[in-house]
């Protein structure tokens, strides 16, 4: 799924895949940190968002 | 082509006189010149009506399933892998269907040829590799080469992978350098350039499903599109709803598809289907080692598991 | 962006990653923020649909944790 968006020009940081036990909260509070950086960088996603309006 | 005819023809008959299989699919002329629509022969008579030709581009495997007794079913190359894919999902057992296996040599891309034409083509007539196209004011003589569909450009499979039978002599396969010409292309541009290529792309999409419908891997009895609560997709031409359609068919499609290009074939807007699809092609023949329907034995790369599977996307 | 303005909509599956987010939680551990979390009985409930819907309603990230 990740290569399909990124095919279709979603940027590839806006999708994370991981895998965390329950016994390791340091790892996820290091990937929480880690995604939200890279995720802040890109800004916010225009794309494939539906208009309501 | 047309002793490749006569023997679909004997066949089919000797089959339904025997009575071995109640029904035979095939194709038949259609209403206008280019144009064969799907059909199912019953009786040893209507098989005068079975065609095969370079404009049988749509794919029979789509009417194999869910019929009642035993069927025999005309397959190219592409057909015949999407047999395998159906009995590989249960969709119908090996047992269940006869097929009469054709080797091809490429369907022509329709709307290429009426793009020659100012006005309405009225006579079509193929001979080996050459085609007479004529309309009201003229006739040209074209090589099938020339005309051929993309995905037939690239196809690598032209011989039905399983069959009863043969119709015709088996074809000579092409090996090709690089399979994905295409999706290379689009891979080589920025992410918003990408964006715009699919948005082009969909621009025309009046979301009739003729392409759902032609595929042969959308059997699904409520397709996502369809259902209501919750309702993944909105049913109007907005174009995030147009584009979550599009991305999630072909995301069904994944590791599935044989490239056989019905859904282009039964686009009214002329776009281009395959782009979405060829790229999972792409990345299951590279990350998985995996063609859709060429083993009876093996599931698909996303139906099963095993400790090689890459797994570098996962942190 | 203000930084409360990202969202990450975050699929954790209930006896893994939402454990590992519980667990950082009682340890009193500090983390951005911007996730959003739906808890999932097993991250073999995940589905694109998901995905696609995430961002749909305007997610600017979607994150599927085991």
């Amino acid at each position: 799924m990740g290569n399909l968006l990124e095919h279709m020009g979603i940027e590839r940081d806006r999708l994370h895949f991981s895998w965390i036990s329950s016994a390791e909260a340091t790892k996820f509070v290091d990937v929480v940190k880690e995604i939200s950086e890279k995720v802040r960088a890109l800004g916010p996603n225009k794309k494939l968002v539906k208009d309501y309006n | 082509m047309d002793t490749c005819i006569k023997k679909i023809r004997e066949l089919s008959a000797e089959l339904l006189e025997k009575g071995e299989v109640q029904k035979v699919i095939g194709f038949a002329q259609g209403t206008i010149p280019m144009a064969t629509s799907p059909i199912a022969i019953e009786s040893k008579q209507d098989t005068e009506k079975l065609v095969f030709n370079s404009t049988c581009g749509l794919n029979l495997a789509n009417y194999a399933s869910k019929q009642k007794g035993k069927v025999a079913i005309i397959a190219k190359g592409c057909d015949s892998r999407n047999i395998v894919t159906h009995i590989v999902e249960n969709q119908i057992q090996r047992d269940q269907i006869y097929i009469i296996g054709v080797p091809c040599t490429g369907m022509v891309d329709k709307s290429k040829i009426a793009t020659l034409f100012e006005d309405e083509i009225t006579g079509f007539t193929e001979d080996g590799n050459t085609l007479r196209v004529t309309s009201s004011s003229r006739e040209e003589i074209l090589k099938k080469q020339d005309y051929l569909r993309e995905n037939c450009l690239y196809c690598t499979h032209k011989n039905p992978i399983l069959y009863d039978v043969l119709a015709t002599e088996l074809v000579e396969e092409q090996m090709l350098e690089k399979p994905f010409p295409d999706v290379d292309r689009i891979e080589a541009l920025d992410t918003d350039a990408k964006w715009q290529h699919f948005e082009n792309l969909t621009k025309n999409c009046i979301r009739c499903y003729a392409c759902r419908n032609a595929c042969p891997l959308c059997y699904c009895p409520t397709c996502f599109v369809d259902e209501a609560g919750p309702q993944w997709v909105g049913k109007g031409q907005n174009k995030t709803d147009v584009n979550t359609f599009h991305y999630l068919r072909a995301f069904h499609c994944a590791g599935r598809c044989t490239d056989c290009g019905a859904c282009v074939e039964a686009c009214p807007m002329g776009i281009n289907v395959r782009d979405f699809t060829r790229k999972l092609n792409k990345d299951a023949l590279e990350l998985f080692g995996w063609e859709a329907g060429l083993d009876i034995t093996k599931r698909p790369p996303l139906d099963a598991y095993s400790p090689e599977d890459p797994d570098d996307f996962i942190k | 962006m203000a930084d409360n303005d990202t969202k990450i909509v975050s699929f954790l599956c209930n006896w893994c990653s939402y454990g590992a987010a519980d667990l950082a939680g009682v340890s009193r551990m500090e983390y951005p923020a911007d996730i959003r979390v739906i808890r999932i009985p097993c991250t073999g409930r995940m589905s694109p649909k998901f995905i696609l819907s995430a961002f749909r309603e305007g997610a600017d990230a979607v994150w599927v944790s085991g």
